[in-house]
């Protein structure tokens, strides 16, 4: 039983038609005509429970728009979504005990209170019973070290400590679905592994579902074995992140460390810089161990390495013959 | 000047891409001329003048000064709040031209957004309304004067108001108690000729007055002569005065903002 | 969601708002005040006038002060709970109101709680004053049963300014900008309630009863109490039944509410 259900969702956005030319301001606001903007055209998938997916795609693609949609934000112009057996914006406060929700960009805590009254809060209209709230608060104040700052109103707060505050707050009810928007953006190396390990744990301990969009894709590779790549409006790739690397980059990379290499068997040279080689070549054809043998038979390497693609390459990749 | 140019229409577009407001505008103004003639005919109750004052006069004063405000007394009264909240006055800084010069011809742009509905609304409003021709000659080229005196008055009082920002964005309430205490002593609800004597010499030594109540009697004939010098002249005095003011203030505000980072 | 449970989260959510509120100790004095100045500078209006023209439409003074005061105070207990409101195109705009619509409480009131301005508190007490000392002065036979009618009347017309409030409100979920809509409206009540109904004439008298319901914010129930039934062009059981009007109204333009806010677009897609 898939825990998320979407099928063939569509959002149209209505907006004023800009005019230009001379009086370009004042026809604007005399127009009457409209430009429809399809944000969603058709979307469809299933998540199961205890999935980790990464919900992909450019600026505009139709991302935020989806997310909105499946917690009940928006209300799509066609299609449908089901989330644990409700429709969200039919049954938004039954949906909204379910769900988890973090947008990197803004905090859904209160600005001029302290963080911990925040939580307190949140407790409240969750109707989360007092000593459960209170282990809960103990445990994310330990997993997301809150301690130091939990008495300090939010607006002092560093975004990294915003943002484990607002995940704190996501997670105290114990919803079922987490559904995190950008929740690393304009953070420091560490502070976003600290987000991922906590997110990775709850997924592990708690089987917490999450539906993650993101730029960076060392999030996705680190947490999600799937992906759901939006362009444009439409789903173009829904799989495994293997799979992805599989079909859309056969090729791997051989870095050999060497002081002379003209050329290989099964390989092609594709870049030469400060004394190394870089050999791609299709394993499905020439299989690495021989392709190493042959260069050690014939060369003096110092070092070598086989690299995998990068997903961020892949993807581009995938847009590229998209257009 | 072309910087300040583009700043104006900046803000002018700005204002009329929100076009709902901008016909709401115009319906609000109608309805506040339609009632406001109903309401002073019901004062005047049958009787044909009250200390000198037709009717006829007071109906036109309502209908011109309602007009007036709309372009004199926009609802936002300078953009600096806004910039202070969004943090952009660095960037402001930055611009080759002063920020009041910036913020100034921005509101310029902001409220000549509403003079293509004051166009529009101007013979809705006196067939609504009242209308009358200049009371006489001088009054017809001494009126535009004092149109622009009093929005010059008005933009200085609102960059001076608007500055506060660099102290303190909560002024809500302040600024709340000041759009009251100014309306009033400008005489848009009721004209100095009818407030009671003290209010009437208070009204007189505030600044306000000069924002609505100066173009409108000049422009009825309540100021004649001289009067109509001695009237722009208080206008002119009070621009210079606001705008030394508002030169002190900003000099304030810019070492402010430039130790604190805005 | 229950009414118990709306009024247990408006409690918890406000508590939140003053303690936030209460960080800016300074400002929160000050915006008390300057809801009393606004009482003094509507009241000083109606003063220099009358004092000219002692009187309109028949009303004298104290009369005028009491329908006054019955407005400022019905507008006063509106404000108090409902002044956020104001900032509804913000909210829609730059999609403040998601955060409202992921939580399992009511959009409504988590947005009247979103802040607490403590003007409000200004513009009711200024109200009740005026309301009390105009009450004593002006021609009314104070039975227990007037007195009850009174009160009911106020909160009828808190409900009356609410509904039309709101309603204009729930137009930003597709018109994106409405405050000068909500200012045209509270221009309306503030400016033009104050006097009495019948100055306006037939139709428009009728329209600002019927189309626009001023009426029922203070001068039907200001007639009736102060025995001047015989001007209204309306029967007299709409002046008694005043507070009524404000429920309906009321159910109406929440139902109004919900069925706008599907249209919420969020922002930046």
């Amino acid at each position: 039983m898939p825990v998320i259900e979407v099928a063939d969702l569509v959002k149209e956005f209505r907006r004023p038609k800009q005019q230009h030319g001379s009086f370009a301001a004042v026809r604007t606001l005399l127009t009457r005509e409209y430009t429809v903007k399809r944000a969603v055209d058709g979307v469809s998938f299933r998540i199961e429970p205890g999935e980790m997916v990464g919900y992909l795609g450019p600026n505009g693609a139709g991302k935020s728009t989806t997310i909105k949609m499946l917690t009940g934000i928006l209300v799509p112009t066609s299609g449908t979504v089901q989330v644990a057996g409700t429709t969200p914006w039919r049954d938004r406060a039954r949906n909204a005990r379910q769900i988890g929700v973090v947008f990197g960009q803004r905090s859904q805590l209160w600005w001029d209170l302290p963080l911990r009254e925040s939580l307190w809060l949140i407790g409240r209209l969750y109707d989360v019973p007092a000593d459960r709230f209170a282990q809960k608060q103990k445990q994310f104040a330990e997993l997301l070290d809150l301690g130091p700052f939990l008495d300090t109103p939010v607006r002092q707060l560093s975004l990294g400590q915003r943002m484990r505050g607002d995940l704190a707050a996501a997670m105290l009810y114990d919803p079922s679905i987490l559904y995190l928007d950008e929740p690393t953006v304009g953070l420091d190396v560490v502070a976003k592994e600290r987000i991922r390990t906590f997110v990775g744990r709850l997924n592990r301990e708690s089987g917490t579902t999450v539906v993650l969009t993101t730029h960076d894709l060392d999030d996705v590779e680190e947490l999600c074995d799937r992906i759901v790549l939006i362009d444009h409006g439409k789903v173009a790739y829904d799989g495994d992140v293997d799979e992805l690397k599989a079909r859309y980059a056969p090729h791997r990379e051989l870095v050999v460390q060497t002081d002379h290499l003209e050329g290989v068997e099964g390989a092609e040279v594709v870049r030469r810089e400060e004394g190394k080689v870089w050999l791609r070549f299709d394993p499905s054809v020439t299989p690495p161990a021989e392709l190493v043998a042959a260069v050690l038979a014939r060369h003096r390497v110092t070092d070598l390495s086989i690299v995998e693609p990068e997903l961020e390459s892949v993807i581009h990749r995938i847009y590229a013959d998209r257009r | 000047m072309k910087a300040h140019l583009a700043c104006a229409r900046m803000e002018f577009r700005v204002a009329l891409t929100y076009r709902s407001s901008y016909l709401s505008t115009f319906v609000m103004m109608l309805l506040q001329i339609y009632l406001l003639t109903v309401v002073w005919s019901a004062f005047y109750d049958g009787r044909e003048e009250m200390d000198g004052i037709p009717l006829a006069t007071m109906t036109a004063y309502a209908t011109l000064s309602t007009l007036q405000y709309t372009l004199v007394n926009p609802w936002r009264s300078s953009p600096i709040e806004q910039r202070v909240r969004e943090g952009k006055v660095a960037v402001d800084l930055l611009r080759p031209i002063g920020f009041p010069g910036q913020m100034l011809s921005g509101q310029v742009g902001w409220v000549s957004a509403s003079v293509p509905v004051l166009l529009v609304a101007l013979p809705f409003a006196l067939l609504i309304g009242a209308g009358s021709a200049p009371a006489s000659v001088a009054a017809g080229f001494a009126y535009p004067l004092a149109l622009l005196g009093a929005l010059l008055v008005s933009q200085l009082l609102g960059l001076l108001l608007g500055m506060v920002a660099f102290w303190t964005l909560e002024v809500s309430g302040a600024l709340m108690a000041y759009r009251f205490v100014a309306q009033f002593f400008s005489g848009a609800l009721v004209p100095l000729w009818f407030m009671p004597g003290p209010v009437r010499a208070a009204a007189q030594w505030l600044p306000f007055q000069a924002t609505a109540y100066t173009p409108a009697a000049i422009y009825l004939g309540q100021a004649e002569g001289t009067g109509i010098l001695a009237a722009l002249g208080v206008q002119c005095a009070w621009v210079v005065v606001l705008g030394a003011l508002a030169a002190l203030v900003w000099s304030r505000a810019r070492q402010r903002v430039l130790s604190q980072g805005g | 969601m229950s009414g118990v449970r709306a009024l247990r989260v408006y409690l918890l959510l406000a508590g939140a708002a003053f303690r936030a509120e209460f960080q800016y100790r300074g400002n929160l004095f000050i915006n008390i005040l300057g809801g009393l100045f606004y009482q003094g500078v509507g009241l000083a209006f109606i003063w220099a006038v009358l004092d000219r023209f002692g009187q309109v439409g028949g009303w004298g003074l104290s009369e005028i002060a009491f329908l006054y005061g019955l407005r400022l105070t019905a507008h006063g207990l509106w404000l108090l709970p409902g002044h956020q409101l104001v900032h509804i195109d913000e909210v829609v705009i730059e999609g403040e109101y998601d955060r409202y619509l992921i939580r399992p409480v009511s959009p409504l009131v988590q947005l009247l709680t979103r802040r607490l301005r403590l003007s409000a508190l200004g513009d009711l007490a200024g109200g009740a004053v005026l309301l009390a000392l105009a009450s004593a002065r002006a021609p009314v036979d104070w039975s227990p049963g007037a007195v009850g009618f009174l009160l009911l009347a106020v909160m009828g017309g808190a409900l009356v300014e609410g509904s039309l409030q709101l309603a204009a409100s729930a137009l930003a979920f597709r018109m994106k900008q409405v405050a000068p809509i909500k200012f045209a409206i509270d221009m309306i009540f503030s400016d033009f309630g104050n006097y009495p109904l019948k100055i306006f004439g037939t139709a428009a008298g009728f329209g600002l009863t019927f189309v626009f319901p001023l009426a029922f914010v203070a001068y039907l129930p200001a007639t009736v109490l102060l025995d001047r039934e015989d001007e209204l062009a309306v029967p007299v059981w709409l002046g008694w039944g005043a507070p009524v009007a404000g429920v309906l109204l009321m159910y109406a333009a929440y139902r109004f509410w919900e069925r706008q806010t599907r249209s919420y677009e969020s922002s930046g897609h």
